[in-house]
């Protein structure tokens, strides 16, 4: 599964950038990230939780830094287990690019799933990767910076959100 | 009224009250089922019974670094965790497959399919061993996977199966490639040859028949308990073949075959599925004779889907050769089967591609040569007949597609150019250039009452006029007519060239009448819910005489019914059913030698009417079966043994030949690819027809699986080798909203050396359906070039179809 975006962040990108290398704000801004453990300055070990449709699966995984090029940007990569629930590796290539005062953030996702996850979840796989992207990028705007402007994120319907029930009633 | 006219009248009522061949008994196993009372594998619970859940590998190909067990054991409520290195030393690791290939009950070094059985948790209840195969930590290292199979036998590819590596002798001959199975060829290749070089028109397609999986609603299960006292073993299981299960435990486990009770309940369909031996029951015996106490394994429906035994993944090159005005004069087909991770095709074990020699279908085709290649894959194995007799329906789709090809090559009518090729009924028996011998036929007749009743020539024109208006741009809908001509070859088989691991593949039934004149009558066979206990009872009320209610049909013990090989590729009543009468006549005539006693006249003055003996000329002199069933107990006469039972073991001196024409008329919309069946005829041939409303609504089934394979049922995997279609969110299984309306129809042609004339039937419709379905299909977008359009014919797929063709723009 491959995916791209941008996101404009109210920010330097010296900013920007430092902030792509702090454990603590990438623990607060993976979703469903419970704990982050820098082991040397290029490599973390993570525990994430993640729900693909019905399927619910703790990852335990390795996060490491490359293509280090301060402040334009680096590659970021992953690779967890969640046992029987199946596995994950991926990774998203960074580029920042100054725009005034503020920061374009472009990122290139490629992953690869496997197991239950994989099998239960096909259908459901490239609406939740871009949903979590999503949920990543906001939460790091509103840490970094202080307003997020979404530029090119994937919107999602207006309606969202609301539940079955809501949107039934939004469309009469 | 005069007398002659009262006999007859007496004659029609007594075997009325028989319910025997012909009526439309009602089935008696539905009183218990449409109530749910049912008793399935899954009803059966024991005191302190335990059960067991497995570790299944996420990935299609690794190395197991290791495999940590103690989070799970330390899960309160469970029992015990099985890995390969406990199976190990018990040589249990490794079961033998009916292909003659050897298949991992755990993996031990690597796994080979995602989903594969890796350890096996035994807990108090379901959900807690569920709960800890989480807990069970295995490190994988991922190796690069097979998935398609025309990759497996490259140079470069990864070996899969490092455990015979080396063995470059196979069951089947010779391996070409580590990750080849067996070549298997039949038929003249250099006449063949010659016969394509010098023919005026060939056509040469790859069809593929994809992989799908039968999915019976009842997933695989098993209880096994064993006694440790006495040393014995009892199997509860989802089998087909109860008694060969119980030979192949008997083989791996050591333990005798007397000690061992194999009960196959109620079973919730098996249509293949249920056939082979799998890792679940394996487990089970082991962990109950390690624990002592029963153990239960259930399948979830992903597990089903996704493990025990897949169907079909045949790549059929195919090739007609024919003369200029359509008379067809060879045919030429390689196949590339992709078995899976393991050889576990569920064959007769000479038979290594089953019965894809069938490939020459209803037709004369004088000279012909076929090649099947078995190669592995990073997929799960299997390869079981899927409603069909072994590999009958790829057979019957390469064949019936390819003469639609030919016959749109040549420019004739696809229906002309069939009857034109049909083997004669003064042909018959009929042998065919691939080696098998059909017993009956008249195909000319079904053809002609199917071609009438349809209304051919007026859907042709029908056609006609919808091809004009839709190039017109007046309609975006465009209308198939499908056709299907199938011959299958069912009822295996004859021990010269059918056996399962050496044994022979008769079948059996022990007939015992009680004192009172009732019956109980045991089988070798096995219903999933083909009606046994129904149509057994009417073929035995015919033949001796006593109502089909006063006969009770037993299956499935191992203790009590005699050994026979089991209920799939149509064989129960081909063979079982002949063992069935067989077994009557000898009590026949054993009750005529008592009625003559009992008469005191000679027995060749006796004559059989209807439920009994009279004497010739003399019909008030009469002693019916229930008086003879008691003399025979009481008062037999004098040096005969008392009683009135028989058993006979039947082996079928060739397979039947049951034959249909099929037809489907399909409006498709080439917007949307949604394709709308607006009718379908199924005319069955299958012989003497034993019970009409039992063979109609096994047509209903059949049909309604042909329809799901052929228009989206497909077991998928991603080039990781993630299995897509394991559950029934992705998995097409038809409801009563999307089955069309079936039309049945039939002739009927009896089996010339079967007892009663009778052949199977209950797998002609899925044979028959598949290639029809996708004949519908592909006569509807033929007039636009589409070429040949692969199955499953889903929307999404058809939809392609338009796309590629610029019918969208």
């Amino acid at each position: 599964m491959e995916m791209n975006g941008s996101q404009r962040i109210e920010a330097p990108r010296e900013v920007v950038y430092a902030a792509l290398n702090n454990d603590d704000v990438l623990r607060k801004c993976i979703p469903g990230c419970e704990s982050i453990e820098k082991v040397s300055e290029t490599e973390m070990n993570a525990k994430v939780t993640l729900r693909v449709g019905p399927v619910k699966a703790k990852f335990d995984g390795k996060v490491t830094l490359s293509d280090l090029d301060p402040p334009n940007g680096y590659t970021i990569s992953g690779e967890g287990s969640g046992g029987m629930v199946g596995f994950a590796k991926g990774g998203a290539k960074v580029d920042l690019v100054p725009d005034g005062e503020a920061t374009i953030l472009n990122y290139t996702v490629a992953a690869e799933i496997g197991g239950k996850i994989a099998q239960l979840g096909s259908r459901l796989i490239d609406g939740t990767a871009k949903k979590l992207a999503g949920e990543f990028f906001s939460r790091f705007s509103e840490i970094v910076g202080p307003q997020p402007q979404p530029v090119d994120l994937p919107t999602e319907d207006a309606n969202a959100g609301k539940g079955w029930f809501g949107r039934l009633r939004s469309s009469s | 009224m005069n007398d002659q006219t009262k006999i007859d009248q007496d004659r029609a009522e007594r075997t009325e009250k028989l319910q025997g061949m012909g009526c439309k008994r009602k089935r008696v196993e539905d009183i218990r089922f449409t109530q749910g009372k049912g008793s399935y594998v899954d009803d059966l619970k024991l005191p302190g019974m335990l059960f067991g859940d497995f570790v299944r590998s996420p990935h299609a190909h690794a190395r197991i670094k290791s495999i940590d067990t103690s989070r799970a054991k330390a899960l309160p409520g469970v029992v015990a965790v099985l890995t390969a290195a406990d199976l190990k030393p018990l040589g249990l690791h490794y079961m033998p497959t009916l292909a003659g290939d050897v298949q991992a009950v755990l993996a031990e070094e690597k796994v080979l399919f995602q989903n594969q059985e890796v350890a096996f948790v035994i807990a108090e209840d379901r959900y807690i061993a569920s709960d800890a195969t989480e807990l069970v930590d295995v490190d994988y290292e991922a190796l690069p996977c097979i998935v398609d199979p025309f990759r497996s036998m490259d140079e470069d590819a990864p070996i899969l199966r490092e455990d015979i590596q080396d063995k470059m002798e196979g069951a089947h001959g010779p391996r070409k490639h580590p990750n080849h199975i067996f070549e298997w060829q039949i038929g003249d290749k250099d006449a063949t040859d010659k016969v394509f070089a010098e023919a005026d028109v060939t056509i040469k397609e790859m069809l593929v028949d994809h992989r799908t999986h039968p999915s019976p609603l009842e997933t695989c299960q098993s209880v096994a308990s064993f006694d440790k006292v006495k040393g014995e073993l009892t199997l509860w299981g989802t089998f087909q073949a109860p008694h060969v299960i119980r030979t192949v435990v008997s083989l791996i486990s050591g333990l005798p075959e007397h000690k061992i009770h194999v009960i196959a309940p109620d079973i919730g369909g098996g249509f293949g599925n249920k056939v082979g031996a799998y890792a679940g029951y394996v487990c089970s015996v082991v962990g109950s004779i390690v624990l002592g106490v029963p153990v239960k394994w259930v399948e979830d429906r992903m597990e089903n889907l996704s493990t025990t035994s897949f169907a079909r993944d045949y790549h059929m090159t195919t090739e007609l050769a024919a003369t200029k005005d359509g008379k067809i004069q060879g045919m030429r087909v390689h196949v590339l089967a992709d078995h899976g991770a393991f050889d576990a095709c569920a064959d007769p074990s000479k038979w290594p591609a089953g019965f894809m020699n069938i490939c020459t279908g209803s037709y004369d085709i004088p000279t012909a040569h076929l090649v099947v290649d078995g190669v592995y894959t990073n997929k799960a194995s299997g390869g079981v007949a899927y409603r069909c007799s072994f590999r009958v329906t790829e057979a019957v789709f390469a064949i019936e597609r390819a003469v639609e090809l030919l016959a749109e090559k040549l420019g004739m009518d696809a229906a002309e150019l069939r009857i034109k090729n049909f083997i004669k009924p003064e042909q018959f028996p009929y042998k065919s250039a691939l080696g098998w011998e059909y017993d009956s036929g008249d195909y000319h007749t079904a053809m002609k009452k199917a071609m009438d009743t349809v209304g051919y020539k007026e859907l042709r024109a029908e056609q006609a006029k919808k091809r004009e208006a839709f190039k017109r741009g007046e309609t975006r809908e465009i209308m198939g007519i499908g056709i299907s001509f199938f011959t299958e070859i069912v009822g295996a088989g004859p021990s010269k060239n059918c056996d399962i691991l050496g044994v022979a593949m008769f079948d059996s039934a022990e007939i015992r009448i009680h004192p009172t004149g009732s019956v109980i009558a045991r089988m070798g066979t096995k219903s999933q819910g083909q009606g046994h206990e129904t149509t057994y009872a009417q073929i035995i009320a015919t033949e001796i005489g006593i109502p089909a209610d006063d006969i009770m049909i037993e299956e499935g013990n191992t203790d009590t019914a005699p050994y026979g090989l089991g209920t799939y590729g149509s064989r129960s009543t081909p063979v079982a059913g002949a063992a069935t009468a067989v077994s009557a006549r000898k009590i026949k005539a054993k009750a005529q030698m008592i009625a003559a006693h009992m008469l005191e006249v000679h027995e060749g003055d006796l004559e059989w009417d209807v439920d009994r003996f009279r004497v010739k000329g003399l019909p008030e002199k009469f002693k019916t079966m229930k008086e003879i069933a008691w003399a025979s107990y009481n008062a037999p006469p004098p040096n005969m043994e008392p009683g009135l039972e028989a058993v006979n073991y039947y082996e079928p001196p060739n397979m039947t030949y049951p034959f249909g024409a099929y037809f489907c008329v399909m409006d498709i919309d080439v917007d949307t690819g949604v394709a709308k069946t607006r009718r379908f005829y199924a005319l069955d041939d299958c012989g003497t027809r034993i019970n009409p409303m039992v063979i109609e609504g096994q047509v209903h089934g059949g049909l309604t699986e042909a329809f799901a394979c052929a228009m989206g049922q497909e077991i998928r995997y991603d080039e990781h080798g993630n299995v897509m279609g394991a559950s029934f969110m992705d998995f097409f299984l038809p409801t009563a909203v999307e089955t069309p309306h079936w039309e049945t129809d039939h002739t009927v042609t009896p089996s010339p050396h079967h007892p009663i004339g009778a052949k199977g039937v209950g797998e002609s419709p899925h044979v028959g359906g598949v290639p029809c379905f996708s004949n519908a299909v592909n006569d509807a977008y033929a007039f636009l070039g589409a070429g040949h359009i692969q199955m499953p014919h889903d929307a999404w797929r058809l939809w392609q179809v338009g796309e590629k063709l610029g019918l969208h723009a």
